[in-house]
C-alpha cells in the first residue's frame, strides 16, 4: 500500500551490478562481439549435447563475473511466459514428427514421443541461454558502456550511411530520461490520486475503452511535458553547438589491451566449434556406455 | 570596467508567427550594448520578452529585423554560428532539460565533442570546467542522483567547457531553493570577477540584481530603463508599474527616508543599511521619526504586507496529528533511504501553518503524509480521528477534505477545455453533473477565472500563472477544509506571485480555509504563518510562531536556510547593541516601528 506509488523498485531488468570482476573490467566491443558470437552459437546447436555445453559455459562465466545465481534467475522470472509459450507450442505440435522415436505417452491427439522431448528440452534450454546472455552483458557492462561499444563499432559504417553516432545519442538520450520520466509518473500519479482519481483501480478488463480512459490523465501529462522537454533539450543541445555527428571527436576512447582480443578470439574458437563439430547424439553416447532402450 | 563592446544590438524587432494572423511582437526596436567582463542582469515580468532577447544573443534565434553582432560577428550570417555559440554560453531554466549524457562528465564534453577538440584537449576542459562549479568529486555520478543546484552547476560546467567569454543564465535559478541558487549564484559571480566572463543573468530574484553593474528592464518587449542598480531601483514607482519589486531591505530604507528625507532611500544591501543606521547614531543624527502609519504597507512586497496576527488566536482543535512518524523510500531493497524520521507535527483547523526546510530535507514526504499518499512505515497520522493505514479507512473521503496540491501543478493538467479539467475531482466523487457544475463555476470564480469566460478556453493556450491557477481550482472544486499547498508561487513572476497568494488568504479569510504552506521564501511564510514548522534532516528542528522561529537566525542559517532582509538588518542592530528592542521584524512595517522606537529611546 504505501509503496503504491514508488515506480522504480521493482525494476531488476538491465540492472547493472558492479562486482569488478574481469569480466567487468573487458573492453566493452569485446563484449559486445563475444555476446553476439554465443548468441549465433545457441542459435547454431540442434542437438541436447552443445546446448547443454552451451549452458554450463555460461553459467561459468557469470561465476567468473562474480554474479550471485539468483540475481541470473531473476530474468528467467521475467522469461516464463516464453517458456511456457516454447513448451506449450512444442507440446503440442511436435508429438506427430517423425522420426519420432519412442512413445513414451499417448492420450487423444497428444503424443509425447522421444522426438518431442528432445525438441523440448533443447528449446527450454537455448531461450535459458539467450536470457542469461543478455543479463550478463547488462549486469557486466554500464549502459553507458554498451552505447559507446556499440557507437564505435558501428563508426567504420559511418560512410556507408550508418548513423552511428545518432543512434548512440538517441539511445543516451533515452536512459538519460528514463528516471527523469518515472520520477514524473509518480507526481503525476499521486497529483490525480489527491483528486480522488482511482488509478488503475476498477478498470474492468471487458471495457478496455473505459480502462484506458482511465489512463488518460497520466498519459497526457506526461506526454505533453514529454514535448516540452524534448524542444528545450533540442534548444540546450545546438546552444552547445550540436550540429549532428559530422566533425564531432569523442571524449570517451575505448582502449582495448590483449586480453580483449583473446577473450574474442576464444569466443570465436568457440562458435566454430559449437557450430562445426559433428555432435553425436545422446541416444548414440548412452547406447555406447550401454544404456539402451529409451 | 570593459574596454571593448563584446554583444551589440541594434534595433532588433521579433516576431513569433509572422505568417498568421496573429503575428506576436515579441521584441520592438531594442538597441542594447554589453561590454566585455560586464555584469548584467535583465529584468521583466513574465512576456516582457527578455527571453527572446536571451536567445538572440547566441542565434537560437534571428532577428525579424535589426542586427546583433558577437564580437564583430553576425548572427545572421550562417557560416558564424560556431563561433558565435561557442563565444556566447547559455545555461537555461530546468536544468533536466539540459543535460544530455548519463555520466557527468560525459555531459560536459558534450559541448568540446561538437566543437571536434583533439581528445586530450577535452579531457582538460572537462577537468577545468568540473573544478571551477565543484562538481570534480561527482565527475562519474549519474545526473539524476544529483540535487536540482549541482545539476544546474553541471550545467553550468558543460558551457565552460566551450571556453566562452560570456555566460548568460535565463532564469537559471528559478526553479532551484535558496541554498543551490547561491551555489549557482557564487560561481557565476566568482567566474565574472576571477576569470573575467561577461555575465548576462534573466531573474525574478532581487538578491541576484543588486550585485549586477547594469539592470536593463524589460516591459512589453522593449527597454524601458536601465542603469546601475543603485540608480533603478530609487525609482520605485516606476518600477511597481513595471511589475517589478525592490528589494526588501530598499523598501525599508525607503520608507524611512519618506518620514526623513535626510535618510538615503537608495539602499541595496542589509550591510549596507547597518552601517547606515550604525554612523547616524554614531554622529547623533536622528533617525526618521516614529511613523504614525508605520502599518501602511509599502506595496512592493511580493507577498501581501498584511500585518501578522500579534496574539496567538485561541488554538483550533488539531485536523491532523502526525506522531513519531517515519518513512522509508525503495523499503526492502538495497536503496533503501530514511526520508523522515520521529517527525511530530499537528495541523489546526483555522490556522495558517508553515513548512520550511531545503530539497531533501524531507518535507515533501511529510506533505504526503497529510492526505494519505503515504502512510507511516513507524508511527501514526491520524486525519479527522482515522488513523491512515488501516483498511477501513475511506481514503478517498479523506484526500477530498484536505486538498493537496502538487509544486508545479499545471504539470498534471490533462483535459483539453478548461471547465473539464476543474471537474476531473468533483466528478471521481460521482458528483450529480448540477452539482459538478455549480462547483466548478464556484472553485473558478475562487481564483479569478470567470466560468462563462474561462470553461471553454483550450487549457494548453493559458499563460503560465492561469494554469496553474486552473490546477488550483481542480483541487478546490473538492471543496476541502484544509488546502496543502507544495510551493505554490515558485516559478512565477512577482505579480503572478501576489495574485496568487490574494486568492489563496481570501479562501482563508472568508472561507475559513485552513491552509498548510511549503515554501523556500521565507519573506512570504513569515508574514503569513500563524505557525512554522522548520524540516531538516528528515526531522523537525524548530517549531512556533514566526516570531519565535526568525528570532533565531543563526540556527536557521545552520540548517541552511535564509531569513527575511529586514528580520536580519534589526537583528544585526541588536546584535550590535544599536536597537533594544528583543522583537522580531518581519515585515518592513514592523521594521520601521522597532526603528522608531530606538529614535524614542535616543538621546538626542
Amino acid at each position: 500500500m504505501s509503496s503504491q506509488f514508488e515506480l522504480l523498485r521493482n525494476v531488476t531488468i538491465g540492472q547493472y551490478i558492479p562486482t569488478n570482476s574481469v569480466v567487468h573490467r573487458l573492453d566493452p566491443r569485446a563484449k559486445i562481439i563475444s555476446a553476439l558470437l554465443l548468441v549465433l552459437a545457441v542459435s547454431f546447436t540442434r542437438s541436447i549435447l552443445p546446448v547443454l555445453l552451451m549452458f554450463v559455459v555460461i553459467l561459468l562465466i557469470a561465476a567468473v563475473s562474480k554474479i550471485p545465481f539468483s540475481y541470473l534467475m531473476r530474468g528467467v522470472i521475467l522469461g516464463l511466459p516464453i517458456l511456457a509459450l516454447v513448451f506449450a507450442v512444442q507440446f503440442i505440435f511436435q508429438g506427430w514428427a517423425e522420426p519420432a522415436g519412442r512413445v513414451f505417452f499417448e492420450w487423444g491427439w497428444i503424443r509425447v514421443t522421444r522426438f518431442s522431448l528432445q525438441l523440448i528440452s533443447v528449446g527450454l534450454i537455448r531461450i535459458l541461454c539467450f536470457i542469461f546472455i543478455t543479463s550478463l552483458i547488462t549486469m557486466t557492462a554500464t549502459v553507458t558502456e554498451l552505447t559507446h561499444g556499440v557507437e564505435q563499432l558501428l563508426s567504420p559504417f559511418r560512410r556507408f550511411g550508418v548513423p552511428s553516432h545518432e543512434l548512440a545519442l538517441i539511445n543516451m538520450i533515452a536512459l538519460r530520461f528514463v528516471p527523469t520520466f518515472a520520477e514524473e509518473m509518480e507526481r503525476v500519479m499521486k497529483a490525480q490520486a489527491s483528486r480522488c482519481a482511482d488509478i488503475g483501480g476498477n478498470s474492468r478488463f471487458w471495457r478496455p475503452d473505459k480502462a484506458a480512459r482511465a489512463y488518460l490523465p497520466l498519459i497526457v501529462p506526461l506526454f505533453i511535458n514529454a514535448f516540452r522537454r524534448a524542444e528545450e533539450l533540442i534548444l540546450a543541445m545546438e546552444a552547445r553547438c550540436y550540429i549532428g555527428g559530422d566533425g564531432r571527436t569523442n571524449f570517451v576512447t575505448l582502449k582495448s589491451s590483449r586480453r580483449d582480443y583473446l577473450v574474442v578470439a576464444a569466443s570465436l574458437i568457440f562458435f566454430i566449434f559449437i557450430a562445426t563439430f559433428p555432435w553425436p547424439s545422446l541416444w548414440d553416447i548412452l547406447a555406447l556406455i550401454g544404456i539402451k532402450g529409451l | 570596467m570593459g574596454l571593448a563592446p563584446i554583444i551589440r544590438i541594434e534595433n532588433l524587432y521579433h516576431t513569433y508567427q509572422p505568417e498568421t494572423d496573429q503575428p506576436i511582437q515579441a521584441l520592438r526596436d531594442v538597441t542594447l550594448t554589453i561590454d566585455e567582463g560586464e555584469y548584467v542582469v535583465i529584468l521583466g515580468h513574465n512576456g516582457s520578452g527578455k527571453s527572446t532577447l536571451a536567445k538572440h544573443l547566441n542565434a537560437l534565434l534571428l532577428p525579424s529585423q535589426g542586427e546583433v553582432w558577437v564580437k564583430g560577428w553576425n548572427t545572421k550570417d550562417p557560416a558564424q554560428i560556431r563561433n558565435i555559440r561557442s563565444t556566447v554560453g547559455m545555461v537555461f531554466q530546468i536544468p533536466d532539460n539540459q543535460i544530455v549524457a548519463t555520466i557527468v562528465e560525459e555531459d560536459v564534453a558534450f559541448g568540446p565533442e561538437n566543437l571536434g577538440l583533439p581528445q586530450p584537449e577535452i579531457v582538460k576542459r572537462v577537468d577545468w570546467s568540473l573544478e571551477r562549479v565543484d562538481m570534480l568529486p561527482l565527475r562519474r555520478r549519474a545526473p539524476h542522483l544529483l540535487s536540482a543546484g549541482q545539476k544546474q552547476r553541471v550545467c553550468i560546467a558543460g558551457v565552460l567547457a566551450m571556453q566562452p567569454q560570456v555566460l548568460v543564465l535565463d532564469e537559471s535559478t528559478a526553479m532551484l531553493d535558496p541554498l543551490g541558487r547561491r551555489e549557482v549564484l557564487d560561481i557565476a559571480q566568482r567566474l565574472n570577477k576571477e576569470a573575467g566572463v561577461t555575465l548576462i543573468a534573466i531573474t525574478h530574484y532581487m538578491e541576484e540584481a543588486v550585485k549586477a553593474d547594469r539592470l536593463v528592464i524589460m516591459a512589453e518587449g522593449q527597454i524601458v530603463l536601465q542603469g546601475k542598480p543603485r540608480e533603478v531601483f530609487a525609482q520605485a514607482n516606476h518600477l511597481q508599474e513595471l511589475q517589478i519589486d525592490v528589494p526588501q531591505i530598499t523598501q525599508l530604507a525607503m520608507a524611512l527616508s519618506k518620514h526623513d528625507a535626510s535618510f538615503p532611500g537608495d539602499i541595496l544591501t542589509v550591510e549596507e543599511f547597518v552601517s547606515t543606521i550604525r554612523k547616524r547614531i554614531e554622529d547623533h543624527q536622528p533617525l526618521p521619526p516614529r511613523s504614525t502609519n508605520g502599518r501602511q504597507a509599502v506595496g512592493l512586497n511580493a507577498a501581501p504586507d498584511r500585518p501578522p496576527k500579534s496574539k496567538p488566536e485561541p488554538p483550533g482543535e488539531p485536523m491532523i496529528e502526525m506522531t513519531d512518524v517515519t518513512y522509508y523510500y525503495m523499503r526492502g531493497t538495497p536503496l533503501q533511504v530514511k526520508a523522515i524520521e520521529g517527525i511530530n507535527l499537528e495541523v489546526r483547523r483555522g490556522e495558517i501553518l508553515g513548512i520550511i526546510g531545503h530539497t531533501g530535507s524531507g518535507k515533501s514526504t511529510v506533505l504526503q503524509h497529510l492526505n494519505a499518499l503515504l502512510v507511516p512505515d513507524k508511527g501514526r497520522v491520524t486525519i479527522f480521528g482515522q488513523t491512515t493505514g488501516s483498511a477501513r479507512v475511506d481514503v478517498k473521503a479523506i484526500r477530498r477534505r484536505i486538498g493537496l496540491v502538487f509544486q508545479q501543478p499545471e504539470a498534471q493538467l490533462f483535459e483539453h477545455y478548461v471547465g473539464d479539467d476543474v471537474a476531473y475531482g468533483p466528478r471521481n466523487l460521482k458528483l450529480s453533473r448540477e452539482e459538478v457544475r455549480a462547483r466548478v463555476k464556484r472553485a473558478m470564480e475562487a481564483v479569478g477565472l470567470g466560468f462563462e469566460a474561462f470553461k471553454d478556453r483550450l487549457t494548453f493556450s493559458l499563460s503560465g500563472g492561469e494554469m496553474r491557477r486552473v490546477a488550483l481550482a481542480g483541487v478546490l472544486a473538492l471543496e476541502p477544509e484544509t488546502l496543502v499547498l507544495d510551493e505554490p508561487t515558485a516559478g512565477l513572476d512577482p505579480q503572478g506571485r501576489r495574485q496568487l497568494l490574494d486568492f489563496i488568504l481570501r479562501l482563508h479569510d472568508e472561507e475559513g480555509l485552513t491552509l498548510v504552506l511549503v515554501s523556500h521564501n521565507m519573506e512570504e511564510l513569515a508574514q503569513l504563518c500563524d505557525r512554522i514548522y522548520v524540516v531538516s534532516g528528515g526531522q523537525v528542528t524548530m517549531s512556533g510562531t514566526p516570531q519565535e522561529i526568525f528570532s533565531r537566525p543563526d540556527r536557521l542559517r545552520e540548517l541552511g536556510l535564509g531569513i527575511p532582509a529586514v528580520t536580519n538588518a534589526i537583528y544585526q542592530l541588536y546584535e550590535e547593541g544599536l536597537v533594544h528592542s528583543t522583537a522580531t521584524a518581519l515585515t518592513v512595517a514592523q521594521a520601521v516601528e522597532i526603528l522608531g522606537q530606538v529614535l524614542n529611546e535616543q538621546p538626542i
